[in-house]
Parts: structure tokens; C-alpha cells; sequence
């Protein structure tokens, strides 16, 4: 009897123990909370000065990070323009069209370092309207900066190729340089009598008489000929007078030569097309002697690794896409200053 | 519940969370935690102007925080179940949302590394290294493990996702020498 309140009194004894433990956690969370919310409002003014801090920071050039601890030195900047030229639908980077040459002309001319551009130049040529696109980068550049352009030839620099390096001051090829090729050229496959012989018709509906010119499904008209005729007409007069300004040759001694042949580099410098002979260093030491830097000359290349290693997956990935091969489909005929012959 | 205090019950009475039944407030707790955590984290890392500002910017925190501490609740789950432990993974989710409170010492420590007097990183690994005990500690709450089983269950995920990282390193080394040869 005695010894039952003692058992029921032990856990009434005990009972405020967690209850006070309780309390106390349930304080110190609370202290905790209000330091929190305090530091969050001091964390938000920091922030706030890190991100005024930033804005009144000058934007660093990469160009400048690039260039720290290297020795300014005059230099010549290379642009290498290879392959056919077109204008690139493409977003990735390293497939450079001919917006991204006139970028990048426009960035060496821009560039207080370069003192002289070089464009390499491998290339058949390549569509109209590209072509003149990096035609009138180079003489805008020209004019804005007074820097020496140098074209130099390796293996081809026909048709387009030449279009381009005629705005230089100085053109650079090999005796055995494949150049000239001054012209344009429309080609339409006509696949009438294949579609024929399998029983396919295409039929096309049109707002005007010359609205499917170029149709690869039937015959061309006289009247169409007669004007895509006038049309490369007009851009082979494009053609010869950018040669006779950047040549300084009167037009009737460009055109003799302007009829579509292609001449070795050594019978072009005999035209006057081409300057001197010589390979790539020769080239950059003409430069370097017309920026007035002297012979071998400091070289400012496209520094893209990144791109360069895109390029090469991209090219080794190329078979498996579908893209190569809807490119392939889906061309359609264009007028070109390029040579078809390599 | 109030989740001050579910977190009073559960720093009082951490047994309750292996109870039969799931302590009251618990998923609400955890998803706070979640939230106070990656918000401590967030503005730590908005002080050192590693993040980009703006509400997008602190979801996308957000989201990367939950999806990763759900992954690691479920490869830890897995692991304990494969090994014959028997728990809770939802209750082990929510758990690791409560250990991310301790997060929000980062907003001090940030303050401190802002004024010069601690390297941001060291701040970042002390704040990390505080979760990790403290998943430590829950772990052994949840699953009946020692202390090692649990210390390597919480580091299981980070060192199968390392093995995955450096796999498609040295992969990726080969394939690039493969491509220049």
C-alpha cells in the first residue's frame, strides 16, 4: 500500500523532464530562425554590392586574357579561306560561310596588332552572292583601315577564289596554282526523260510564266535561257569590273582573258592576274614587307582549338547523320562564280 | 504540424523516426528543408557571383537539389536493400531535407568568406561536410547499420557517380586520340 503512490509518483516526477528539454530545443530553434532571417537580410545586402561591384566592372576582353603575358609584336593575320564558298546555313561554328570570313576579316582589320591580312586561299570558288559578300568585307576593311590585303594561291583559286583575291593588293600563287576561271555559271539537271521512264509527272502550278525557271523536270524555254543569260551576263560584268579595278586593267584587257579558262599560276602572273611566285612564307613576308614590319613576320591564326575539335568529330560523325545527305537532295541550282573542274 | 515543431521532436526523440508510424509533419519539415538549404545555398554562391540572379536561376537550384538528393536517397535505399536492411526510402528523402537545414550556416560563412576572412571553399566543404554527418547520424537512424555501413552508404552515390565521370573522361580521352590517329 505504501509502495503505490512511489511507483505511480516515479513517472509524474519524470514527466517534465522532456517537457522542459522540449522547451528548451524548441527556444533555440526559434533563436536560430531569427539569426537565419538576420543573416538572409545581410546575405541580401552583399549580394547586392557583389552585383554593383560587377556592373561597374569593365568587361574583360578574352582577346586580353589571351594575349597576358605574351610580348605585343606587330603581326600579319591569316584568314584561310578553303574549299567552296557558300554562305552557311549551318549554326556551328566551324563550318564557316562567308559571313563568318568577313567576321572574321573584320575582327583582324580591327585588330591594332595585324598589321596586314593574308587570305589563304584554296578554294573553286563558290556562289554569287557569298563570294561578294567576303568581296566587299575586304574593301571595306581596306578603305577604313588602309591595311595590306595578301592573297595567296596553293593549289586552286579559281572563279570565286580569284573574285576575292582580286580586291588585295598583292596576289601570291604558285607556278602550278590552278587560277583564273573568270565567269558564272547556272547548271540545271534535266531528269525529264528518266522521269519519263519511270512514270512520273510533276506538275506546277504558277503565278508567272518564269516562276519554276530552273525546274530540273522539263525543258528550259528559249525565253528562260534568254534570261538567265541576261542574268550571268550581268554578273560576269560584276565579275570582270571588280578584276579591272583591283587589277587595274582597263575591262577590254580583262575580258579577252574573262571567257571561263583557267590558267596556271605562272601564265597568270604573265596576264598580269597574278603578282609574284612564291608559297605561303614567301606571301607573309610580301605582307610583312607592305605593312612595313619586315621579313617573317609575327602570324595571327585562328586560335579555335575547341572548334577545330568540333570540326574533326563532326567530320568523322558527318556518314551517320541524315544531314549530309538531305544537303545533297536538296540542292538547288544557284548561279556560282566557281570552276567545276577538281 | 508547425515544422519547428516536427524539428523539436525529432532532435528530442530521433527514435521517432523509425517508428511505426511516420512522425507527424515530416514531409512538410523535409521539403522546408529542402527549400531553406538550397536558399542558403543559393545566396552563398550568388556572393561569390557563381550563379546567375533571378527566381529561374534559384529553381533551377532547386530542382537540380531535389532530383539529386532523390537519387541519392534511392541508390542508399537500394544499396541497404540489396544488403538485407530493411527501412524507409520516402522517410530517408525526407530526412536528408532536415539534414539540409544545416545548410543555412552557409549564409554566415559566405558573409565571413565576403569579408576576407575564410576561403569560399573551405566554408562550402564545411557546410557539406556538416550534411554528411548529419546523414550519417540519420541513416543510423532509419536502417539498423553501424556507423561505417552508414558512413559508406552516404558516400556510395558520390563515389558511383565520380567512377561515372572519370569512366567518360578516359573514354572520352581515347576516342579524341583515336580520332587524331
Amino acid at each position: 500500500m505504501e509502495e503505490q503512490p512511489k511507483t505511480e509518483a516515479a513517472p509524474a516526477a519524470e514527466q517534465p523532464k522532456p517537457a522542459q528539454r522540449g522547451g528548451g530545443t524548441a527556444a533555440w530553434l526559434k533563436a536560430l530562425v531569427v539569426l537565419y532571417a538576420l543573416a538572409l537580410v545581410a546575405a541580401g545586402i552583399a549580394i547586392g554590392k557583389a552585383d554593383i561591384a560587377r556592373k561597374n566592372r569593365k568587361d574583360m576582353d578574352i582577346s586580353e586574357l589571351s594575349s597576358i603575358g605574351k610580348k605585343k609584336k606587330p603581326a600579319v593575320g591569316v584568314v584561310e579561306i578553303y574549299g567552296a564558298i557558300s554562305q552557311g546555313a549551318s549554326s556551328r561554328s566551324w563550318e564557316r560561310g562567308s559571313g563568318q570570313i568577313a567576321k572574321r576579316i573584320q575582327a583582324l582589320s580591327e585588330d591594332k596588332d595585324v598589321k596586314a591580312i593574308l587570305l589563304d586561299i584554296n578554294s573553286p570558288g563558290g556562289s554569287v552572292g557569298s563570294v561578294q559578300e567576303i568581296y566587299s568585307e575586304i574593301k571595306r576593311a581596306k578603305a577604313a583601315t588602309k591595311k595590306p590585303f595578301v592573297a595567296r594561291f596553293g593549289e586552286v583559286s579559281a572563279s570565286g577564289g580569284y573574285y576575292v583575291a582580286s580586291a588585295c593588293d598583292l596576289i601570291v600563287a604558285q607556278p602550278g596554282t590552278i587560277t583564273g576561271s573568270i565567269g558564272v555559271i547556272f547548271s540545271v539537271s534535266n531528269f525529264d526523260g528518266l522521269m519519263k521512264k519511270v512514270g512520273v509527272k510533276n506538275e506546277a502550278i504558277k503565278s508567272g510564266k518564269f516562276k519554276d525557271i530552273g525546274s530540273p523536270t522539263r525543258e528550259m524555254t528559249a525565253d528562260e535561257r534568254k534570261l538567265l543569260q541576261g542574268l550571268i551576263d550581268d554578273s560576269y560584268e560584276q565579275f570582270v569590273a571588280a578584276v579591272a579595278e583591283g587589277r587595274r586593267m582597263p575591262v577590254e584587257k580583262v575580258k579577252p582573258l574573262a571567257d571561263g579558262r583557267i590558267y596556271s599560276g605562272r601564265q597568270a602572273r604573265e596576264l598580269g592576274l597574278v603578282d609574284r611566285m612564291g608559297d605561303l612564307q614567301d606571301a607573309l613576308d610580301a605582307a610583312g614587307e607592305l605593312a612595313g614590319i619586315g621579313h617573317n613576320p609575327r602570324v595571327v591564326r585562328e586560335s579555335a582549338p575547341f572548334d577545330q575539335l568540333m570540326s574533326l568529330v563532326d567530320s568523322k560523325l558527318q556518314p551517320f547523320g541524315p544531314a549530309s545527305m538531305a544537303q545533297k537532295i536538296e540542292a538547288a541550282p544557284s548561279l556560282e562564280y566557281r570552276w567545276y573542274g577538281n | 504540424m508547425d515544422p519547428l515543431k516536427t524539428l523539436t521532436a525529432l532532435i528530442d526523440r530521433p527514435e521517432s523516426l523509425s517508428g511505426a508510424d511516420r512522425p507527424e509533419g515530416l514531409g512538410r519539415t523535409g521539403m522546408l528543408g529542402y527549400a531553406v538549404g538550397t536558399l542558403s545555398l543559393f545566396a552563398f554562391m550568388r556572393m561569390q557571383s557563381a550563379v546567375p540572379p533571378g527566381v529561374f536561376s534559384f529553381l533551377a537550384v532547386l530542382l537540380f537539389v531535389l532530383a539529386a538528393n532523390f537519387f541519392f536517397a534511392g541508390i542508399i535505399h537500394l544499396f541497404m536493400d540489396l544488403t538485407g536492411v530493411q527501412g524507409s526510402a520516402s522517410r530517408l528523402f525526407l530526412a536528408f531535407g532536415c539534414s539540409d537545414l544545416l545548410l543555412a550556416l552557409l549564409l554566415p560563412l559566405g558573409l565571413l568568406a565576403r569579408g576576407g576572412l575564410l576561403n569560399a571553399f573551405v566554408g562550402l566543404c564545411l557546410g557539406f561536410l556538416l550534411v554528411i554527418c548529419a546523414r550519417v547520424a540519420l541513416v543510423r537512424r532509419l536502417y539498423p547499420v553501424s556507423k561505417n555501413k552508414a558512413l559508406l552508404s552516404v558516400w556510395l552515390p558520390y563515389f558511383g557517380l565520380s567512377a561515372v565521370f572519370f569512366s567518360a573522361f578516359i573514354y572520352g580521352l581515347a576516342w579524341s586520340i583515336w580520332l587524331l590517329m
